[in-house]
């Protein structure tokens, strides 16, 4: 369904689209061959796996997306599961207990600090001009203590209206995928428009691009990485909650931080976003953010073991990255 | 060499920041004192042979992996896989623990460079992001070596004494642990390589400037290929003294280890883009980690505190050097 609705956009210019698109179509692609094979294995695919497929994918599709804007625009997130992970926390915390109108502006007040929190940390790589890295690693760190002093143990909760919100249901799990599938294509559609139609969101592609050529242009390149990261950060708090909703508690160890930093990694890579900035679309790291998630259900479809199935992920990571690199070669060589 | 390293020399009026620029060893090596007198007081009992002891203990296997991290980093590389590749050595030698220690460390270490090269192929040739690829060969080995844990490393969990007097013994009347005589052998060599040998020297050049290395005719694969197997090497080193110390091997042995040994090599000044930086720096940064960690205990401070002191320790410094290195 998202395919579709992002698929008519593009079908103006195609073949020009064709060209400069090529790697997220061909995400697409993949995430559509792997969505059919996975129909076919199962002995029932109906609209209870699509919405545990898209439910479940959200958190680290909105981080994926929440990476993609700050790589484009020439930054890295190592925090990025650090967000998700506080904002999880305090939403749990807070919005134990309360009713739906409650808990939505509790997670309106969460994004809004998440937003603002990781906003003043793109400032600081701005204005101390340490590397992206080691300002975000120092921050993966200290998000993730707050993190756990706001929950020192798994728990907290939320309002059934609000679990409903993000999956579809009141107890998490059901089959009515229209909320996960919105609520996925929504604030993507949103950001994508927003990357590629307005002076601040090609700022960001113009920052991540030539960072002295932008700059020389007009373009004021410390206020483009400070909009990134405080996008960022608000994707980032839309994952922890979207968490919060699927599992109805919280949880905030360091560990669960990094995995999924690192998975938002992989997943952008896999999306075409280049790391060196400048180049992909929060659209291809979105669909490869759904690819990662679903290899693992696939691969025990499949009957792979979850050892096997994590190996083989990384294999393929690899492999697909390889590629890429083998192709960037040859076509530096044709120049 | 350093000093040649960080830039030209300053004119002018020595200032407070050229001061530091040029003694960042004695800046660090002033904070490491101050936060040992720190401890000191909060808890008197510290200031002995035996407290000292326990820093050491913990900051030699961090050192070691850290080593790794910074000689990866000059070439502007890094390895998030120095975790795993810890953790594997550490399975392999527990193994071959009945065989004979030698034995068993020396099946340890090759894993390490085995996986290592494995990075050095991914990155040297195939030109594939440094961090993709090291996160994926740590995906791939916790994979491998979960499977592994229920079949062929069944119950192999514990190294053989030799292991567990080199990780976790002491000498001297229990003064000087075994695993700093390992990091201090270990220091001479990776110093002594990346100030004296050709390998060292292009480390640091690979970092400063690709396009020149390789139009000076060398063969930049072949630097980041042997680069990634030291640093598997360093790292699987790492984890067999981890594994001594420990006591027993599991699959979180060198998890938590791969975050804090960027932090050592960046507390002491290598720079992530590479070409700046000491492993002598580095060895200050762990050990600053390691007293970190020791006075977080006396304080009784939880995982909380402690991850938001080290966080704020780390931007604090990389802060002060980015300040220091752009006003000089």
């Amino acid at each position: 369904m998202t395919v579709a609705t992002v698929e008519s956009g593009w079908a103006r210019s195609w073949r020009k689209n064709v060209r400069r698109h090529g790697w997220t179509l061909g995400v697409w692609l993949l995430l559509v061959g792997l969505m059919v094979a996975y129909a076919a294995l199962l002995p029932r695919f109906g609209a209870f796996q699509i919405t545990s497929i898209a439910k479940n994918s959200l958190p680290l599709v909105y981080l994926a997306i929440a990476q993609a804007v700050i790589v484009i625009a020439g930054g890295i997130d190592l925090a990025a599961g650090a967000i998700l992970v506080l904002a999880n926390a305090v939403a749990a915390r807070l919005m134990e207990g309360q009713t739906f109108p409650v808990t939505l502006a509790i997670a309106v007040l969460v994004i809004v600090m998440a937003t603002v929190l990781n906003g003043i940390v793109g400032w600081i790589i701005t204005v101390s001009r340490v590397p992206d890295i080691v300002v975000t690693l120092a921050t993966l760190f200290i998000f993730s203590g707050v993190a756990l002093l706001v929950l020192p143990s798994p728990g907290g909760g939320t309002s059934e209206g609000f679990r409903a919100l993000f999956t579809g249901s009141t107890s998490g799990t059901g089959s009515n995928f229209v909320p996960p599938l919105l609520s996925m294509a929504v604030p993507l559609a949103l950001v994508a428009w927003w990357m590629r139609r307005t002076e601040t969101g090609l700022s960001l592609y113009a920052t991540g691009s030539n960072r002295v050529a932008a700059y020389l242009s007009g373009v004021s390149t410390g206020r483009a990485k400070v909009v990134a990261y405080a996008i960022g950060g608000a994707f980032g708090a839309l994952g922890g909650l979207a968490a919060l909703a699927i599992t109805g508690s919280g949880e905030s160890r360091l560990a669960t931080a990094s995995g999924f930093t690192l998975r938002a990694v992989a997943a952008i890579v896999l999306g075409g976003v280049a790391l060196t900035g400048g180049i992909g679309s929060v659209v291809g790291a979105a669909a490869a953010g759904i690819v990662l998630f679903t290899l693992s259900p696939f691969l025990s479809a499949l009957g792979v073991d979850p050892n096997t199935a994590q190996m083989i992920q990384g294999v393929l990571i690899v492999v697909v990255m390889m590629i890429a690199g083998i192709v960037e070669l040859r076509r530096q060589r044709a120049l | 060499m350093t000093d040649a390293l960080l830039g030209p020399e300053p004119t002018g009026r020595p200032t407070w920041g050229m001061w530091v620029s040029d003694h960042p060893q004695l800046v660090l090596g002033s904070v490491l004192v101050l936060l040992v007198v720190v401890t000191g007081i909060i808890e008197p009992r510290y200031l002995t042979f035996s407290g000292l002891r326990n820093t050491v203990l913990l900051a030699a296997p961090l050192g070691i992996m850290a080593g790794a991290q910074t000689i990866l980093m000059l070439t502007g590389g890094i390895d998030l896989s120095v975790g795993m590749i810890a953790t594997a050595a550490a399975y392999v030698a527990a193994n071959q623990s009945p065989s004979g220690a030698a034995i068993a460390i020396t099946a340890g270490l090759l894993v390490g460079v085995a996986a290592g090269t494995v990075n050095g192929i991914g990155v040297g040739l195939f030109r594939v992001n440094p961090l993709i690829m090291t996160l994926a060969m740590s995906a791939i080995l916790l994979g491998l070596f979960t499977a592994l844990s229920f079949t062929v490393l069944q119950g192999s969990t514990t190294v053989g004494r030799l292991i567990s007097t080199l990780g976790g013994g002491s000498f001297l009347g229990n003064r000087i642990p075994y695993n700093a005589l390992v990091w201090g052998g270990v220091s001479l060599l990776v110093i002594y390589g990346l100030r004296r040998t050709g390998l060292g020297r292009l480390l640091y050049a690979v970092g400063d400037n690709p396009t020149a290395v390789r139009l000076a005719g060398v063969r930049l694969w072949q630097v980041h290929l042997a680069a990634y197997a030291i640093a598997g090497l360093l790292a699987a080193l790492a984890g067999i003294l981890l594994a001594g110390r420990t006591g027993a091997v599991d699959l979180q042995l060198g998890v938590n280890f791969v975050l804090p040994s960027v932090a050592a090599a960046v507390i002491g000044g290598t720079s992530i883009f590479g070409g700046i930086g000491t492993y002598s720096g580095t060895i200050f940064g762990a050990l600053i980690l390691g007293v970190l960690a020791t006075m977080m205990t006396f304080l009784d401070a939880g995982q909380a505190i402690q991850q938001i002191v080290y966080g704020s320790i780390l931007l604090g410094l990389a802060w002060l050097y980015a300040r220091v290195t752009s006003s000089s």
